[in-house]
Protein backbone atom coordinates (compact mmCIF):
# COMPACT_ATOMS: atom_id res chain seq x y z
CA UNK A 1 0.00 0.00 0.00
CA UNK A 2 1.09 3.51 -0.83
CA UNK A 3 0.72 6.11 1.22
CA UNK A 4 0.11 9.29 -0.14
CA UNK A 5 2.56 11.92 -0.13
CA UNK A 6 -0.15 14.95 1.01
CA UNK A 7 -0.33 12.40 4.17
CA UNK A 8 2.86 11.81 5.17
CA UNK A 9 3.89 15.40 4.70
CA UNK A 10 0.78 16.73 6.77
CA UNK A 11 1.97 13.86 9.35
CA UNK A 12 5.68 15.79 9.32
CA UNK A 13 4.52 18.76 10.10
CA UNK A 14 2.05 17.68 12.58
CA UNK A 15 5.02 15.40 14.53
CA UNK A 16 7.72 17.97 13.98
CA UNK A 17 5.48 21.14 15.44
CA UNK A 18 4.07 19.28 18.23
CA UNK A 19 7.99 18.28 19.55
CA UNK A 20 8.69 21.87 18.63
CA UNK A 21 5.66 23.30 20.71
CA UNK A 22 6.72 20.44 23.56
CA UNK A 23 9.81 21.82 23.78
CA UNK A 24 9.18 25.37 24.15
CA UNK A 25 6.38 24.87 26.42
CA UNK A 26 8.56 22.53 28.86
CA UNK A 27 11.47 25.44 28.78
CA UNK A 28 8.60 27.91 29.19
CA UNK A 29 6.91 26.31 32.26
CA UNK A 30 10.31 25.91 33.96
CA UNK A 31 10.92 29.36 33.67
CA UNK A 32 7.80 30.81 34.15
CA UNK A 33 7.40 28.42 37.51
CA UNK A 34 10.56 29.92 39.00
CA UNK A 35 10.09 33.49 38.49
CA UNK A 36 6.26 33.62 39.25
CA UNK A 37 7.22 31.27 43.20
CA UNK A 38 10.74 33.40 43.35
CA UNK A 39 10.06 36.87 41.49
CA UNK A 40 7.85 38.92 44.59
CA UNK A 41 10.94 37.99 46.92
CA UNK A 42 13.24 40.04 44.11
CA UNK A 43 13.88 43.72 45.88
CA UNK A 44 16.41 46.07 45.90
CA UNK A 45 17.06 45.26 49.51
CA UNK A 46 17.57 41.26 48.18
CA UNK A 47 19.99 42.26 45.74
CA UNK A 48 22.10 44.72 47.32
CA UNK A 49 22.08 43.69 51.71
CA UNK A 50 23.93 40.51 53.04
CA UNK A 51 22.28 37.11 53.79
CA UNK A 52 21.20 37.26 57.96
CA UNK A 53 20.74 33.23 59.72
CA UNK A 54 22.10 31.17 56.87
CA UNK A 55 19.92 32.55 54.11
CA UNK A 56 16.49 32.24 55.84
CA UNK A 57 16.53 36.28 56.49
CA UNK A 58 18.36 38.94 54.58
CA UNK A 59 20.29 39.26 50.80
CA UNK A 60 22.03 38.16 48.51
CA UNK A 61 24.96 40.63 48.21
CA UNK A 62 27.71 38.21 48.74
CA UNK A 63 26.56 35.43 46.38
CA UNK A 64 25.97 38.20 43.98
CA UNK A 65 29.80 39.21 43.75
CA UNK A 66 30.81 35.70 44.07
CA UNK A 67 28.83 34.74 41.22
CA UNK A 68 30.74 37.62 39.35
CA UNK A 69 34.11 37.23 40.72
CA UNK A 70 34.60 33.20 40.12
CA UNK A 71 33.68 33.00 36.83
CA UNK A 72 35.18 36.00 35.44
CA UNK A 73 38.48 34.69 37.27
CA UNK A 74 37.57 31.53 35.65
CA UNK A 75 37.47 32.95 32.43
CA UNK A 76 40.47 34.97 32.57
CA UNK A 77 42.40 31.79 33.24
CA UNK A 78 41.27 29.85 30.61
CA UNK A 79 40.88 31.86 27.75
CA UNK A 80 44.86 32.58 27.26
CA UNK A 81 45.27 28.99 27.93
CA UNK A 82 42.47 27.87 25.59
CA UNK A 83 43.19 30.09 22.56
CA UNK A 84 46.87 29.68 22.90
CA UNK A 85 45.94 25.97 22.88
CA UNK A 86 43.41 26.50 19.96
CA UNK A 87 46.48 28.86 18.05
CA UNK A 88 49.09 25.87 18.51
CA UNK A 89 46.62 22.89 17.26
CA UNK A 90 45.57 25.34 14.04
CA UNK A 91 48.53 27.31 13.08
CA UNK A 92 51.59 25.74 14.54
CA UNK A 93 51.34 22.42 13.86
CA UNK A 94 49.91 19.84 11.03
CA UNK A 95 47.31 17.32 11.45
CA UNK A 96 49.64 14.64 13.22
CA UNK A 97 49.40 11.86 15.76
CA UNK A 98 49.95 14.74 18.73
CA UNK A 99 47.28 16.80 17.47
CA UNK A 100 44.60 14.31 17.33
CA UNK A 101 45.35 13.13 20.40
CA UNK A 102 45.04 16.80 22.25
CA UNK A 103 42.04 17.11 20.48
CA UNK A 104 40.58 14.09 21.88
CA UNK A 105 41.77 14.53 25.00
CA UNK A 106 39.90 18.22 25.21
CA UNK A 107 36.70 16.22 23.69
CA UNK A 108 36.98 13.51 26.23
CA UNK A 109 37.40 16.60 28.98
CA UNK A 110 34.58 17.86 28.07
CA UNK A 111 32.56 15.34 28.31
CA UNK A 112 33.76 14.59 32.71
CA UNK A 113 31.05 15.26 34.76
CA UNK A 114 31.59 18.26 36.42
CA UNK A 115 31.81 16.98 40.22
CA UNK A 116 34.42 14.55 38.92
CA UNK A 117 36.71 17.94 38.33
CA UNK A 118 35.18 19.19 41.96
CA UNK A 119 36.98 16.31 43.37
CA UNK A 120 40.23 16.91 41.17
CA UNK A 121 39.95 20.78 42.36
CA UNK A 122 39.36 19.85 46.27
CA UNK A 123 42.37 17.04 46.03
CA UNK A 124 45.38 18.94 44.70
CA UNK A 125 44.33 22.72 44.91
CA UNK A 126 42.58 22.92 48.73
CA UNK A 127 44.50 20.07 49.98
CA UNK A 128 47.92 19.30 48.56
CA UNK A 129 48.44 22.78 47.43
CA UNK A 130 47.17 23.93 50.66
CA UNK A 131 45.46 26.39 49.22
CA UNK A 132 42.04 26.08 51.24
CA UNK A 133 38.59 26.47 50.12
CA UNK A 134 38.81 29.83 47.97
CA UNK A 135 37.75 31.96 44.64
CA UNK A 136 41.24 30.97 43.76
CA UNK A 137 41.06 27.15 43.93
CA UNK A 138 37.52 27.49 42.61
CA UNK A 139 38.58 29.82 39.33
CA UNK A 140 40.93 27.71 38.62
CA UNK A 141 38.56 24.18 38.99
CA UNK A 142 36.17 25.92 36.60
CA UNK A 143 38.77 26.96 34.10
CA UNK A 144 39.91 23.35 33.59
CA UNK A 145 36.43 22.23 33.70
CA UNK A 146 35.82 25.48 30.86
CA UNK A 147 38.78 24.78 28.83
CA UNK A 148 37.56 21.61 26.44
CA UNK A 149 34.71 24.52 25.79
CA UNK A 150 37.31 27.55 25.04
CA UNK A 151 39.85 25.12 23.24
CA UNK A 152 37.07 24.17 20.19
CA UNK A 153 35.14 27.09 19.96
CA UNK A 154 38.58 28.61 19.28
CA UNK A 155 39.15 26.49 16.86
CA UNK A 156 36.72 26.37 15.50
CA UNK A 157 36.54 29.98 14.73
CA UNK A 158 39.92 30.09 13.25
CA UNK A 159 39.86 27.64 11.08
CA UNK A 160 36.89 29.45 10.00
CA UNK A 161 38.88 32.02 8.89
CA UNK A 162 39.61 31.78 4.85
CA UNK A 163 43.28 30.06 4.03
CA UNK A 164 43.39 32.97 1.34
CA UNK A 165 44.15 35.83 4.13
CA UNK A 166 46.70 33.69 5.00
CA UNK A 167 48.23 33.17 2.09
CA UNK A 168 48.08 37.18 1.33
CA UNK A 169 49.40 37.78 4.65
CA UNK A 170 52.41 35.36 4.37
CA UNK A 171 52.82 36.85 0.55
CA UNK A 172 52.85 40.16 1.96
CA UNK A 173 56.46 39.44 4.19
CA UNK A 174 54.09 38.86 7.52
CA UNK A 175 56.00 35.57 10.15
CA UNK A 176 53.34 33.20 11.21
CA UNK A 177 52.52 35.27 14.46
CA UNK A 178 52.08 38.62 12.52
CA UNK A 179 49.78 36.71 10.61
CA UNK A 180 47.80 35.22 13.72
CA UNK A 181 48.01 38.89 15.12
CA UNK A 182 46.99 41.22 12.59
CA UNK A 183 44.49 38.90 10.40
CA UNK A 184 43.95 35.67 12.03
CA UNK A 185 42.66 36.61 15.96
CA UNK A 186 40.72 39.78 14.91
CA UNK A 187 38.44 37.48 12.10
CA UNK A 188 37.71 34.97 14.88
CA UNK A 189 37.26 37.16 17.81
CA UNK A 190 33.44 36.83 17.29
CA UNK A 191 33.27 33.21 17.58
CA UNK A 192 36.31 33.11 20.22
CA UNK A 193 33.81 35.80 22.55
CA UNK A 194 30.91 33.50 21.90
CA UNK A 195 32.98 30.23 23.46
CA UNK A 196 34.12 32.69 26.24
CA UNK A 197 30.45 33.65 27.27
CA UNK A 198 29.24 29.99 26.72
CA UNK A 199 32.05 29.24 29.24
CA UNK A 200 31.38 32.05 31.64
CA UNK A 201 27.61 30.50 31.68
CA UNK A 202 28.84 26.93 32.71
CA UNK A 203 30.41 28.49 35.26
CA UNK A 204 27.56 30.60 36.97
CA UNK A 205 25.25 27.57 36.40
CA UNK A 206 28.18 25.18 38.19
CA UNK A 207 27.42 23.46 42.23
CA UNK A 208 29.18 20.52 42.92
CA UNK A 209 32.62 21.83 41.36
CA UNK A 210 31.97 25.23 43.24
CA UNK A 211 31.01 23.60 46.97
CA UNK A 212 34.22 21.75 46.41
CA UNK A 213 36.44 23.85 46.03
CA UNK A 214 35.65 27.45 46.63
CA UNK A 215 33.77 26.49 49.96
CA UNK A 216 30.32 28.21 50.21
CA UNK A 217 31.47 30.84 52.79
CA UNK A 218 28.61 33.81 53.33
CA UNK A 219 31.16 36.59 54.03
CA UNK A 220 31.97 39.23 51.75
CA UNK A 221 35.50 37.72 50.04
CA UNK A 222 38.22 40.19 49.93
CA UNK A 223 40.93 38.73 48.89
CA UNK A 224 41.25 35.38 45.94
CA UNK A 225 42.47 32.79 49.23
CA UNK A 226 39.07 33.68 50.90
CA UNK A 227 35.95 31.28 50.14
CA UNK A 228 33.12 32.35 48.38
CA UNK A 229 29.30 31.03 47.88
CA UNK A 230 28.25 31.54 44.38
CA UNK A 231 24.12 32.17 43.63
CA UNK A 232 24.11 28.64 42.07
CA UNK A 233 25.32 27.16 45.54
CA UNK A 234 23.01 29.26 47.56
CA UNK A 235 20.48 28.01 46.08
CA UNK A 236 20.86 24.73 46.87
CA UNK A 237 21.88 25.16 49.90
CA UNK A 238 18.89 26.77 50.82
CA UNK A 239 16.67 24.07 48.81
CA UNK A 240 18.25 21.56 50.51
CA UNK A 241 18.42 22.23 53.82
CA UNK A 242 15.41 23.85 54.01
CA UNK A 243 16.56 26.84 54.80
CA UNK A 244 14.45 29.35 53.06
CA UNK A 245 12.18 28.09 49.95
CA UNK A 246 11.18 31.94 49.25
CA UNK A 247 14.78 32.53 49.39
CA UNK A 248 15.78 29.84 46.92
CA UNK A 249 13.65 30.92 44.43
CA UNK A 250 14.13 33.89 44.19
CA UNK A 251 18.04 33.31 44.24
CA UNK A 252 17.21 30.89 41.12
CA UNK A 253 14.99 33.93 39.60
CA UNK A 254 18.07 36.31 39.56
CA UNK A 255 20.31 33.54 38.55
CA UNK A 256 17.67 32.77 35.71
CA UNK A 257 17.84 36.51 34.64
CA UNK A 258 21.13 36.06 34.82
CA UNK A 259 22.06 33.34 32.44
CA UNK A 260 18.92 34.84 30.07
CA UNK A 261 21.21 38.13 29.98
CA UNK A 262 24.36 36.01 29.23
CA UNK A 263 22.80 33.80 26.50
CA UNK A 264 21.08 37.21 25.07
CA UNK A 265 24.89 38.73 25.28
CA UNK A 266 26.21 35.41 23.76
CA UNK A 267 23.34 35.62 20.89
CA UNK A 268 24.02 39.47 19.60
CA UNK A 269 27.39 38.91 19.34
CA UNK A 270 26.91 35.36 17.31
CA UNK A 271 24.50 37.34 14.69
CA UNK A 272 26.85 40.39 14.76
CA UNK A 273 29.61 37.92 13.68
CA UNK A 274 27.39 36.06 10.92
CA UNK A 275 26.66 39.90 9.59
CA UNK A 276 30.00 40.79 9.29
CA UNK A 277 31.44 38.13 7.28
CA UNK A 278 28.72 38.18 5.63
CA UNK A 279 29.30 42.07 4.18
CA UNK B 1 77.78 42.85 -25.74
CA UNK B 2 77.58 46.32 -24.02
CA UNK B 3 73.89 45.94 -22.36
CA UNK B 4 73.68 42.40 -21.66
CA UNK B 5 70.50 41.65 -19.72
CA UNK B 6 70.56 41.54 -16.28
CA UNK B 7 68.85 38.10 -14.62
CA UNK B 8 66.99 38.80 -11.99
CA UNK B 9 66.01 34.83 -11.33
CA UNK B 10 67.46 31.90 -12.34
CA UNK B 11 66.33 28.35 -12.04
CA UNK B 12 69.04 25.48 -12.56
CA UNK B 13 67.53 22.18 -12.85
CA UNK B 14 65.18 23.31 -10.29
CA UNK B 15 62.47 19.99 -9.39
CA UNK B 16 60.02 20.53 -6.84
CA UNK B 17 57.97 17.28 -5.34
CA UNK B 18 54.94 17.13 -3.07
CA UNK B 19 54.17 13.95 -1.00
CA UNK B 20 57.12 12.45 -3.29
CA UNK B 21 55.31 13.31 -6.41
CA UNK B 22 57.41 15.59 -8.95
CA UNK B 23 55.15 18.59 -9.78
CA UNK B 24 58.44 20.46 -11.57
CA UNK B 25 60.93 18.05 -13.17
CA UNK B 26 64.04 19.88 -13.72
CA UNK B 27 63.60 23.38 -14.95
CA UNK B 28 66.05 25.35 -16.25
CA UNK B 29 65.04 29.15 -16.47
CA UNK B 30 66.37 32.71 -16.98
CA UNK B 31 63.90 35.39 -16.37
CA UNK B 32 65.49 38.55 -17.48
CA UNK B 33 64.88 42.28 -14.91
CA UNK B 34 62.59 44.84 -16.41
CA UNK B 35 60.83 42.53 -18.86
CA UNK B 36 57.14 40.91 -18.42
CA UNK B 37 57.95 36.36 -18.71
CA UNK B 38 54.38 35.77 -19.65
CA UNK B 39 53.84 31.49 -18.54
CA UNK B 40 51.42 29.50 -20.15
CA UNK B 41 50.41 26.07 -20.72
CA UNK B 42 47.08 23.69 -20.25
CA UNK B 43 46.16 23.44 -16.28
CA UNK B 44 48.25 20.86 -14.60
CA UNK B 45 51.05 21.99 -15.94
CA UNK B 46 52.82 23.22 -12.66
CA UNK B 47 52.76 27.13 -14.17
CA UNK B 48 51.80 27.62 -10.56
CA UNK B 49 53.55 25.52 -8.35
CA UNK B 50 56.59 27.28 -10.46
CA UNK B 51 55.38 30.79 -9.49
CA UNK B 52 54.77 29.64 -5.93
CA UNK B 53 58.60 28.36 -5.76
CA UNK B 54 59.94 31.39 -6.33
CA UNK B 55 58.35 33.37 -3.27
CA UNK B 56 58.47 29.72 -1.22
CA UNK B 57 54.59 30.12 -0.79
CA UNK B 58 54.57 26.16 -1.53
CA UNK B 59 56.36 26.03 1.50
CA UNK B 60 52.96 26.14 3.44
CA UNK B 61 51.72 22.56 2.47
CA UNK B 62 52.33 19.30 4.05
CA UNK B 63 55.59 17.38 2.80
CA UNK B 64 57.65 19.25 0.03
CA UNK B 65 61.22 19.18 -1.14
CA UNK B 66 63.10 21.00 -3.78
CA UNK B 67 66.24 19.64 -5.47
CA UNK B 68 68.61 21.97 -7.99
CA UNK B 69 68.76 25.74 -7.06
CA UNK B 70 66.54 28.99 -7.60
CA UNK B 71 68.79 31.80 -7.39
CA UNK B 72 67.42 35.28 -7.20
CA UNK B 73 70.08 38.03 -7.92
CA UNK B 74 72.63 34.88 -7.79
CA UNK B 75 71.56 33.83 -4.24
CA UNK B 76 70.00 30.35 -3.55
CA UNK B 77 66.81 31.24 -2.04
CA UNK B 78 66.20 27.95 -0.83
CA UNK B 79 69.80 27.78 0.92
CA UNK B 80 69.01 27.08 4.52
CA UNK B 81 69.77 30.43 5.99
CA UNK B 82 68.01 32.62 3.29
CA UNK B 83 65.40 35.08 4.79
CA UNK B 84 61.95 33.91 3.38
CA UNK B 85 60.24 36.91 5.50
CA UNK B 86 62.90 39.41 3.48
CA UNK B 87 62.07 37.32 0.35
CA UNK B 88 58.78 37.36 0.31
CA UNK B 89 58.49 41.45 0.66
CA UNK B 90 61.10 41.69 -2.33
CA UNK B 91 59.00 39.25 -4.41
CA UNK B 92 55.93 40.17 -4.35
CA UNK B 93 52.10 37.97 -5.25
CA UNK B 94 49.00 38.74 -7.08
CA UNK B 95 46.66 35.73 -6.47
CA UNK B 96 43.98 34.22 -9.07
CA UNK B 97 41.32 35.63 -6.46
CA UNK B 98 41.46 39.05 -5.63
CA UNK B 99 41.29 38.78 -1.55
CA UNK B 100 41.28 42.01 0.31
CA UNK B 101 41.59 41.22 3.61
CA UNK B 102 38.84 42.85 6.27
CA UNK B 103 39.91 45.94 6.68
CA UNK B 104 40.09 49.25 5.33
CA UNK B 105 41.16 50.22 2.03
CA UNK B 106 43.89 52.20 3.57
CA UNK B 107 44.87 49.40 6.00
CA UNK B 108 44.84 46.68 3.23
CA UNK B 109 47.94 49.13 1.54
CA UNK B 110 49.85 49.52 4.09
CA UNK B 111 49.82 45.81 5.56
CA UNK B 112 53.36 45.83 4.34
CA UNK B 113 54.93 48.59 5.11
CA UNK B 114 53.40 48.07 8.60
CA UNK B 115 55.08 44.91 8.93
CA UNK B 116 58.32 46.06 7.64
CA UNK B 117 58.23 49.03 10.84
CA UNK B 118 57.21 52.33 9.35
CA UNK B 119 54.67 53.89 11.84
CA UNK B 120 55.03 58.02 10.70
CA UNK B 121 51.55 58.81 9.43
CA UNK B 122 52.88 60.97 6.52
CA UNK B 123 54.50 58.39 5.10
CA UNK B 124 52.14 55.99 5.18
CA UNK B 125 50.13 58.54 3.57
CA UNK B 126 52.15 58.72 1.00
CA UNK B 127 52.66 55.51 0.18
CA UNK B 128 49.10 55.06 0.01
CA UNK B 129 48.75 57.44 -2.59
CA UNK B 130 51.59 56.16 -4.88
CA UNK B 131 50.21 52.79 -4.79
CA UNK B 132 46.54 53.20 -5.41
CA UNK B 133 47.97 55.57 -8.44
CA UNK B 134 49.94 53.11 -9.69
CA UNK B 135 47.88 50.41 -9.45
CA UNK B 136 45.00 52.63 -11.23
CA UNK B 137 42.66 52.98 -8.02
CA UNK B 138 43.72 55.86 -6.99
CA UNK B 139 40.93 58.32 -8.65
CA UNK B 140 37.78 55.66 -7.77
CA UNK B 141 38.74 55.00 -4.07
CA UNK B 142 41.27 58.57 -2.79
CA UNK B 143 37.48 59.88 -0.92
CA UNK B 144 36.87 56.69 1.15
CA UNK B 145 40.27 55.34 1.99
CA UNK B 146 38.63 54.17 5.19
CA UNK B 147 35.91 52.24 3.88
CA UNK B 148 36.23 48.55 4.20
CA UNK B 149 38.36 46.41 0.97
CA UNK B 150 35.31 43.76 0.66
CA UNK B 151 33.09 46.11 -0.34
CA UNK B 152 34.43 46.88 -3.62
CA UNK B 153 34.03 45.23 -6.56
CA UNK B 154 36.16 42.26 -8.12
CA UNK B 155 37.98 44.18 -10.41
CA UNK B 156 38.61 47.13 -8.06
CA UNK B 157 39.75 44.22 -5.03
CA UNK B 158 42.36 43.17 -7.34
CA UNK B 159 44.04 46.22 -8.20
CA UNK B 160 43.86 47.23 -4.62
CA UNK B 161 45.64 43.80 -4.04
CA UNK B 162 48.09 45.19 -6.67
CA UNK B 163 48.81 48.07 -4.75
CA UNK B 164 48.98 46.20 -1.23
CA UNK B 165 52.34 44.61 -3.53
CA UNK B 166 53.81 47.96 -4.86
CA UNK B 167 53.09 49.18 -1.48
CA UNK B 168 56.37 47.32 -0.41
CA UNK B 169 59.32 49.28 -0.43
CA UNK B 170 61.53 46.15 -0.89
CA UNK B 171 59.55 44.80 -4.20
CA UNK B 172 61.68 43.63 -7.28
CA UNK B 173 59.75 40.87 -8.50
CA UNK B 174 55.90 40.91 -9.03
CA UNK B 175 54.08 37.34 -9.81
CA UNK B 176 50.77 37.12 -11.06
CA UNK B 177 48.42 33.31 -10.88
CA UNK B 178 45.80 34.24 -13.43
CA UNK B 179 45.58 37.53 -11.90
CA UNK B 180 42.54 38.45 -14.39
CA UNK B 181 40.71 35.19 -14.73
CA UNK B 182 37.50 36.60 -12.75
CA UNK B 183 37.56 40.20 -13.89
CA UNK B 184 36.13 41.66 -16.58
CA UNK B 185 37.50 43.38 -19.77
CA UNK B 186 37.84 47.08 -18.42
CA UNK B 187 39.13 45.74 -15.28
CA UNK B 188 41.65 43.31 -17.06
CA UNK B 189 42.73 46.14 -19.44
CA UNK B 190 43.74 48.11 -16.20
CA UNK B 191 45.65 45.16 -14.66
CA UNK B 192 47.41 44.96 -18.38
CA UNK B 193 48.10 48.60 -18.72
CA UNK B 194 49.59 48.66 -14.79
CA UNK B 195 51.70 45.85 -15.79
CA UNK B 196 53.44 47.91 -19.10
CA UNK B 197 54.19 50.47 -16.75
CA UNK B 198 55.53 48.75 -13.63
CA UNK B 199 58.11 46.46 -15.86
CA UNK B 200 60.42 49.77 -16.12
CA UNK B 201 60.91 49.35 -12.33
CA UNK B 202 60.34 45.24 -11.57
CA UNK B 203 60.43 41.98 -12.92
CA UNK B 204 57.09 40.41 -14.03
CA UNK B 205 56.27 36.87 -14.34
CA UNK B 206 52.49 36.39 -15.60
CA UNK B 207 50.99 33.03 -15.52
CA UNK B 208 47.87 33.03 -17.31
CA UNK B 209 45.17 30.70 -19.04
CA UNK B 210 44.31 33.45 -21.78
CA UNK B 211 47.48 32.73 -24.02
CA UNK B 212 45.80 35.87 -25.88
CA UNK B 213 46.78 37.66 -22.60
CA UNK B 214 50.31 36.41 -22.51
CA UNK B 215 51.00 37.60 -26.50
CA UNK B 216 49.48 41.00 -25.32
CA UNK B 217 51.59 41.89 -22.55
CA UNK B 218 54.64 39.83 -22.27
CA UNK B 219 57.94 39.86 -23.59
CA UNK B 220 59.17 36.22 -23.05
CA UNK B 221 56.84 33.69 -22.76
CA UNK B 222 57.20 30.16 -21.42
CA UNK B 223 55.24 27.19 -21.98
CA UNK B 224 54.75 24.65 -19.62
CA UNK B 225 53.22 20.87 -19.79
CA UNK B 226 52.95 18.32 -17.28
CA UNK B 227 55.70 19.91 -14.74
CA UNK B 228 58.24 20.74 -17.81
CA UNK B 229 59.06 23.66 -19.12
CA UNK B 230 58.85 23.29 -23.01
CA UNK B 231 60.24 25.98 -24.13
CA UNK B 232 61.06 29.34 -23.59
CA UNK B 233 61.72 33.00 -25.49
CA UNK B 234 60.23 35.89 -27.49
CA UNK B 235 56.88 35.98 -27.51
CA UNK B 236 56.80 36.80 -31.12
CA UNK B 237 58.72 33.76 -31.34
CA UNK B 238 56.89 31.64 -29.52
CA UNK B 239 53.30 32.81 -30.87
CA UNK B 240 54.86 32.52 -34.73
CA UNK B 241 57.28 30.03 -34.99
CA UNK B 242 58.00 27.68 -32.36
CA UNK B 243 61.01 25.38 -32.29
CA UNK B 244 58.69 22.98 -30.16
CA UNK B 245 55.56 21.33 -32.11
CA UNK B 246 53.56 20.63 -28.68
CA UNK B 247 54.37 24.87 -28.21
CA UNK B 248 52.70 25.49 -31.57
CA UNK B 249 49.53 22.72 -30.84
CA UNK B 250 48.97 24.84 -27.88
CA UNK B 251 49.27 28.28 -29.45
CA UNK B 252 47.09 27.76 -31.78
CA UNK B 253 44.25 25.93 -29.99
CA UNK B 254 45.09 22.72 -31.31
CA UNK B 255 44.74 21.09 -27.43
CA UNK B 256 45.16 22.29 -23.94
Amino acid sequence: MRVSPKFTQALAVLLLGSATLLTLAVLFFVIAFVLVKGLPGVTWDFLTTAPKEMGKEGGIFPTLVGTILLPLLAIGIAVPLGVGTAIYLTEYTRENRMTRALRFGTDCLAGIPSIIFGLFGFIFFVVMLKMGWCLLSGALTLAIMVLPTIIRTSEEAIRSVPNAYREVSFSLGATRWETVIKVILPNALPGIVTGMVLGVGRSIGETAAVIFTAGSSLRMPLTVFDSVRTMSVHFYILAREGISNEKAYATASVLIISVLLINLVAYTMMHRFISKRAK
Amino acid sequence: MSDAPTIKIALKNFKFFQERKPLLNGITLDVVANRILGVIGPAGSGKTTFLRSLNRLNDLMPDTHIEGQLLLDGEDIYHPGFNVVSLRKRVGMLFALPVALPMSIYENVVYGPRLSGIRKRERLDQIVEQSLKAAFLWDEVKDRLQMSGLRLSGGQQQRLCLARVLAMEELEVILLDEPCSGLDPISTAKIEEALTVLKQKYTIILVTNNTKQAARVADDTAFFLLGDLIECGKTEKIFTVPDDKRTNDYVTGRFG
